[in-house]
């Protein structure tokens, strides 16, 4: 059966597979944007904690994702929140970061001239550090998308849905038809992910 | 400036070479026999009983592919060459593989099985070993007791606030979810979850889902308080467990066949069981089970 | 006449061990010793002094960058220690060396930004910003739209000092302002910020280490070695003064 057919036959259930799994990727991405971006702005202000905070969030992401999963199913049991706790998990790094790069990477000069004219921390943080380094955190935030895009096929091993349920059934009953029906849209969200994020990446990018 | 490899150094070499390649001759397979085994405890353990008695009796060197995949993995598998022989259920092989639809006459099911398996694929179905291992329709035996349910025709009344999770083969396979839905009139809440097989255990276990499909031999029911419940309307076919072998290799080592129809028949649904519990409950090595069980009922 | 700023025995030690200190790693070392004077309004101190003798420190202890370990500072009559630090620096205009235009704003968003944290009406920016750029020397409509990236060293620092007179402070610090500055860009500002000086009716406080710059520009000049002020007098004065670092620096100013 073409891939076509197949798509034309069970339309309601590769929707419904393709949501969910569009699903999983927001929610988490989100919730690790939401706990990394301060989190990283907090490392600039205490330099104290960058070494452990990274350090911690560098072991997660070296975990390979079946083996986190693996491990939190004990604690949370399976399903759809262990997979968006575990993309949690994994989306933090490139986020927290890329966050703490960029908001430290802004010029000294501009930081001192700021707190110089009077500028309290937090109007310094929304003026002038978080515009700046915007475009670098969007560059984090679109690593861990994809990233994420990836991790959450596996996450239909554990209950969680998503597309991963096409590319396990086929695996299963070895059918190319079907993991390619799981595999291609994947792969596209993945794509169309980089593509967008990256574009408003760019208009973000201020020349120094 | 001498030569880095001096003529004594490319004898060596090409010595080296020699030896290697001669050990990948040894190692084709005119000599090496490959089992495999599909991805769940009970063929592990049956494929590992079946290497070992090969290697006992017939003294041959044999390769093992464990937990390999599914049912079509391990039968491409088979075709190709690739594994010389797994374990298969009489059932699996009707329904899944030759695609017929489920009958419920054991007989019947084994005879088509050995002669449409010998005349397609040049495969011999080997003697039984004496079990059936049916699909386990599994449901936490608190809710057996509260809703009453002893048979799977009782679960149609409960099934709509119900939830089910199943593996990814029960869900694709013709004698899998599709026709026990449509059989038993099950309409359950949502679309059955699907996961590893494995998995299915503990999310019944801890209340993520109400039913699932297990299998009847394994080790695991007892231990997490599951009930199977009664296929009264006899949908499933009968699934016993045999070995699946490539003539070829019976035509190439007739000790084989001699070796494995010692297993003919020796062991019972409750020793399966038995044997399932030591490696999932107990987590004893399989090797070692294989090993002892051989000593004692295959002496 | 009332000083703009005063500041008594203002001193600074870097945190570590109290007393003592350990020479080698700065711990605890004194980088302001008892450092005293005042600026009226319309004047002008040059701090001068070699690299390490605590001009800029002194500097970053009037707004606060560094709080003082000794002595006060009072602005206008107020004393640091009553007033939060924030506060305390929206008084006062801050211009160093690096300039430190905001990138990604343009030259009118610069220049506006402490009024426009001050809360002032739109109008009252918009026509101060377009008044200061032509204090500075910049047409208006030409550069008020124009971002950092596009402007010369020379402009940067124009805008820079624009930025730092945007809320009218009493009271001027500039750190090296002209140092970064290619050698006719910095004549010219240096003979613009003269003729600036008389008009604006400030206190500034000007640190350089080039003596000539500080003759031309400064009504007194404070001498620094050392953390100390060991010379503070008018450019006169530093010209026949005999302090062996005054004499050091009259001679660099003029090498034989």
């Amino acid at each position: 059966m073409s891939l076509f057919s197949f798509y034309a036959n069970n339309s309601r259930e590769a929707l419904g597979l393709i949501w969910q799994h569009l699903y999983l990727v927001a929610l988490s991405t989100g919730a690790a944007a939401v706990v990394g971006v301060p989190l990283g702005i907090l490392l600039t202000r205490r330099p104290a904690w960058r070494s452990p905070v990274l350090g911690l969030a560098n072991i997660f992401q070296t975990v390979p994702s079946l083996a986190l999963f693996g491990i939190l199913i004990p604690i949370l049991g399976i399903g759809f929140w262990t997979a968006v706790s575990a993309l949690v998990v994994y989306a933090l790094l490139p986020i927290v970061r890329n966050t703490y790069t960029g908001v430290a990477g802004v010029d000294p000069a501009v930081r001192e001239a700021g707190r110089g004219m009077g500028m309290t921390d937090g109007e310094l943080l929304r003026l002038v550090e978080l515009p700046l380094a915007a475009s670098v955190i969007l560059a984090g935030i679109r690593v861990a998308t994809v990233v994420s895009v990836g991790v959450a096929t596996i996450g239909a091993a554990i209950g969680a849905g998503g597309l991963g349920v096409y590319i396990f059934r086929g695996v299963a009953v070895v059918d190319d038809t079907l993991i390619l029906a799981g595999a291609i849209p994947a792969a596209l969200m993945a794509l169309a992910a980089d593509g967008a994020l990256g574009l408003v990446e760019r208009r973000l990018q201020w020349r120094r | 400036m001498a030569p880095v490899v001096g003529r004594t150094g490319t004898r060596t070499a090409g010595r080296f070479l020699l030896a290697l390649l001669s050990a990948g001759q040894a190692c084709t397979k005119h000599d090496r026999i490959v089992v495999g085994a599909k991805n769940f405890t009970e063929s592990d353990l049956l494929a590992e009983i079946a290497a070992q008695q090969i290697e006992r009796r017939a003294h041959l060197v044999v390769d093992r592919k464990l937990h390999l995949g599914g049912t079509f993995v391990c039968h491409q598998a088979i075709l190709a060459g690739q594994i010389d022989l797994y374990p298969e259920y009489s059932g699996t092989a009707f329904t899944a593989v030759l695609k017929h639809p489920p009958l419920a006459d054991r007989d019947s099911v084994s005879r088509i099985v050995a002669r449409e398996y010998g005349a397609r694929f040049r495969l011999r179905w080997l003697a039984p070993f004496g079990f059936n291992n049916t699909f386990a329709i599994l449901v936490r035996r608190d809710a057996a007791t509260r809703d009453g349910l002893r048979r799977i025709s009782d679960v149609a009344k409960v099934a709509p606030h119900w939830k089910a999770g199943f593996g990814y083969e029960f869900l694709e396979r013709a004698d899998g979810f599709a026709g026990l839905s449509r059989v038993y009139g099950l309409r359950f809440s949502a679309p059955p979850t699907a996961m590893d097989l494995g998995l299915t255990y503990r999310a019944l276990a801890d209340g993520k889902v109400d039913l699932i499909a297990g299998n009847s031999t394994d080790g695991q029911i007892a231990a997490l308080h599951l009930v199977q419940l009664e296929d009264d309307r006899g949908y499933f076919p009968p699934y016993e467990a045999a070995l699946v072998v490539r003539e070829e290799l019976l035509r190439r080592h007739p000790a084989v066949g001699v070796a494995l129809e010692e297993l003919r028949g020796k062991i019972s649904d409750d020793e399966m069981r038995r044997l399932n519990a030591l490696a999932d409950v107990e987590h004893r090595d399989i090797r070692t089970i294989a090993r002892e069980w051989l000593e004692k009922n295959v002496p | 006449m009332k000083a703009v700023l005063e500041v008594r025995g203002l001193g600074f030690r870097l945190p570590g061990d109290r007393g003592g200190g350990d020479q080698e790693t700065g711990i605890g070392r004194q980088l302001v010793q008892d450092v005293s004077f005042s600026v009226g309004a319309g004047e002008t101190l040059v701090l001068l002094g070699r690299s390490g003798s605590g001009k800029t420190t002194t500097l970053k202890l009037i707004n606060r960058l560094l709080e003082p370990t000794a002595g006060h500072v009072v602005i206008a009559g107020e004393r640091a220690a009553a007033v939060e630090p924030t506060r305390w620096r929206r008084r006062i205009g801050y211009v160093i060396q690096e300039v430190g235009l905001f990138p990604h704003f343009t030259v009118g968003e610069n220049v506006a930004l402490v009024p426009r944290l001050e809360g002032w009406s739109a109008t009252r920016i918009a026509a101060r910003v377009r008044d200061l750029l032509g204090l500075v020397g910049l047409d208006a409509d030409t550069f008020i739209g124009r971002y950092p990236h596009q402007l010369s060293g020379g402009q940067r620092q124009r805008v820079g000092v624009a930025r730092a007179l945007a809320a009218d402070p009493p009271l001027l610090l500039l750190d090296e302002p002209f140092g970064a500055l290619d050698p006719i860009s910095r004549v010219e500002l240096q003979r613009e910020f003269r003729g600036l000086e008389g008009r604006l009716g400030k206190g500034m406080v000007f640190v350089t280490h080039d003596v000539r710059e500080g003759l031309l520009l400064g009504t007194r000049i404070g001498l620094m070695h050392g953390g100390r002020l060991v010379f503070l007098g008018t450019p006169q004065e530093f010209e026949r003064a005999d302090h062996p670092e005054a004499v050091a620096f009259m001679r660099a100013a003029d090498p034989v």
